[in-house]
């Protein structure tokens, strides 16, 4: 090989090398915004469905309380929750964008309430109502590693509008499939607050959707919220169901 | 009455397409002990001789919500007793209701219905079509609201609503059927930027027009507000004529209540602000206060107050007088206990409710303050969820103030009651 020769295979080589270790990135249109947006796909299956979800409070490994409620969402910016439980039959919580009325029948009318008050146990209302976290949130790529064996994107998503459940979350997103995987969650002073494993997705009317994470408390040990979620299908409710004063009239 | 509309109710139901899925049911079991510390000093019901309250008793109260289709019926059975009297049971039929939607936009319902339009927790001066409840027990725990029978148009469009209610308080009563009060309530509804804002107008026959707005406003993720204003010139409430007296040495011979101010071109109002906050932990705490220009001025209220001390030392013969005038004095001082509202009798109130729950523990405490004379109902409250389906709950009210005052001189100074829900 002469010297022409040998600088040609070591360009060769080196785009190669360099085509090889591009293609280990993100594609160059797949942003970490659009990789978000693909991720939220794993937890909406359809623009407006309906869910049924569970949420499991253990404090210390020991299950205290159990809450069952279905979820209907429309669109990016509006949720229905109504709560099944024996002890809160009745109830809805309505958000419409970043705003949230929760309706009981003993009271009879729609109380505006803050986004701290939540639902129950560790679980917040956005963890049950907002999960298009493309809409709430700007993600930049942190890195990329591998966790428990897959590899992943890790995002930094920082809050964008007032109603976003959280304001910072670290999020692990799998290559190849966009599933989540996990976020850690921090609050403004920067303390570590929560930490969500996404623990299992399963086919379901055609798709692949999540089925059940995990939320750790990191601010008092021992309190683990597991949310399920089942019975996924594509549900369109009139618009007047999400106007605060229709609530009265829902069962 | 409530009959007729119970077996309506039940063939409406019968004749439903009814499918298991469809039937929504809600069904609440409160059985309640109560033990009562009599204010035996009190002029208004001195040595417990005017109105003989009793010290202990026990309520069991079932709600039972049943929903097919538009229909919705809302029913309550009860049995109570207590030291004084035998048991007694009684049915209403809170709510029986059909709504229809008659498109995406438009809703009518027709039937018996609660409807609540207020922002407020404890006060609703906009609450122009719903029952009246009392401050120390806004959750209306034993299910004794009831609703208007009542026809209502609604019209939704995106975040906006407007309501048309027609209520018809006519009736049947011993077999015959009387003509109620007429009201018309116009509610217009929209939210902008964050602010949940209504307006309401509201006439009852033989009554004036009332012009009211009410709204909410959240800041961040602690804090709510929200207000109400609701007024009206003139006023057809009926007072005790003794209230524009300053000689409390009456005895009237009929009925002395009379609209004093029908006539009035003075503004009535009534206005409301407010807030909740909740900390982090999830405490969550609320205040109002409360300004009702039909309720009793303190001058006002004290003239009241002489008067029924009046007819208490006539009653206690402290003050010589004739059989004839002692009998008529006592129909006086009944007559004066109309004067008292559970919602407060005078003009300025502050509520305040203090709430901390972590399963299976809840602790309430509820403060409802007459801002004019400072006397204050103090409402603690325990509960206890043993379950999904069972709860247990203490519930203490204790009534504090000098003797003269609006709730140091209610009938009590303290009840405890203790209950049990069950709940599917």
């Amino acid at each position: 090989m002469n010297r022409t020769s040998a600088s040609a295979f070591v360009f060769a080589l080196s785009m190669v090398l360099s085509t090889a270790a591009h293609a280990q990135t993100i594609p160059e249109k797949l942003t970490a915004d659009k990789i978000l947006e693909l991720s939220d796909l794993s937890r909406n299956g359809w623009s407006d469905y309906a869910v049924r979800t569970t949420i499991e409070n253990y404090e210390d490994g020991k299950l205290e309380e159990v809450g069952r409620f279905d979820v209907t969402i429309k669109g990016a910016d509006r949720t229905l929750v109504k709560f099944l439980n024996a002890d809160v039959k009745g109830q809805y919580l309505l958000m419409v964008d970043d705003d949230m009325w929760i309706y009981m029948p003993d009271t009879r009318k729609p109380i505006r309430i803050t986004p701290l008050q939540r639902l129950m146990g560790d679980a917040s209302n956005g963890d049950v109502a907002r999960t298009r976290y493309a809409q709430d949130y700007s993600a930049k790529l942190l890195r990329e590693e591998v966790l428990d064996g897959t590899p992943c994107y890790v995002l930094d998503l920082r809050a964008k509008r007032d109603g976003a459940t959280y304001n910072h979350i670290e999020y692990w997103i799998a290559k190849g499939t966009d599933r989540p995987r996990r976020a850690e969650i921090y609050l403004i002073s920067g303390k570590h607050y929560k930490s969500i494993s996404f623990d299992k997705y399963e086919e379901t009317g055609g798709r692949t959707l999540l089925t059940q994470m995990t939320i750790t408390d990191r601010l008092r040990s021992g309190r683990t919220t597991i949310m399920k979620y089942d019975s996924y299908g594509p549900k369109e409710l009139p618009d007047k169901y999400f106007n605060k004063d229709y609530l009265e009239k829902l069962r | 009455m409530n009959a007729r509309a119970l077996i309506a109710a039940a063939l409406i139901l019968a004749a439903s397409p009814l499918r298991a899925q469809d039937l929504d049911y809600r069904l609440s079991i409160v059985d309640e002990g109560t033990l009562n510390r009599l204010n035996m000093d009190t002029p208004l019901n001195y040595r417990n001789g005017t109105v003989p309250q009793p010290d202990r008793g026990n309520i069991a109260t079932s709600n039972l919500s049943l929903g097919v289709g538009g229909f919705s019926v809302l029913l309550n059975l009860s049995t109570s007793t207590d030291n004084l009297h035998s048991p007694d049971y009684s049915y209403s039929l809170r709510e029986c209701s059909f709504n229809y939607s008659i498109s995406d936009a438009w809703d009518i319902t027709i039937g018996k219905k609660i409807l609540k339009w207020g922002t407020g927790y404890a006060f609703n001066p906009t609450g122009v079509v719903e029952p009246q409840r009392s401050p120390s027990d806004p959750s209306d725990r034993l299910g004794e609201n009831e609703g208007l029978d009542l026809a209502s148009l609604d019209f939704f469009a995106g975040k906006s609503s407007i309501t048309l209610v027609y209520v018809n308080e006519s009736g049947i009563a011993s077999r015959k059927w009387y003509r109620g009060k007429q009201q018309v309530a116009l509610r217009a509804y929209t939210f902008i930027s964050g602010l949940d804002l209504s307006f309401i107008g509201h006439y009852a026959e033989a009554d004036r027009l009332e012009l009211g707005t009410n709204w909410s406003y959240v800041v961040g993720d602690n804090l709510e507000l929200h207000g109400e204003f609701l007024g009206k010139q003139g006023s057809s409430n009926l007072y005790d004529q003794i209230i524009e007296t300053d000689d409390a040495r009456q005895i009237y011979s009929s009925y002395p209540y009379a609209a004093l101010y029908d006539h009035s071109s003075r503004i009535f109002y009534k206005v409301l602000v407010g807030g909740q906050y909740t900390f982090d932990d999830g405490i969550n705490i609320a205040v109002e206060y409360y300004r009702n220009m039909e309720g009793l001025s303190p001058a006002q209220w004290k003239r009241w107050m002489n008067y029924v001390k009046f007819q208490s030392n006539i009653q206690r013969g402290l003050i010589p007088m004739s059989p004839e005038l002692v009998d008529a004095s006592r129909y006086n001082l009944l007559w004066a206990l109309y004067s008292l509202s559970p919602r407060g009798s005078m003009r300025d109130y502050i509520f305040g409710r203090e709430y901390w729950g972590t399963n299976p523990w809840g602790v309430e405490l509820i403060q409802f303050v007459n801002a004019d004379d400072f006397s204050v109902v103090i409402v603690p409250t325990v509960s206890y969820r043993i379950s999904e389906y069972l709860s247990a709950y203490a519930r203490l009210s204790v009534f504090a103030g000098s003797s003269e005052s609006e709730f140091g001189s209610l009938f009590y100074d303290g009840i405890l009651n203790v209950g049990v829900q069950v709940q599917m």
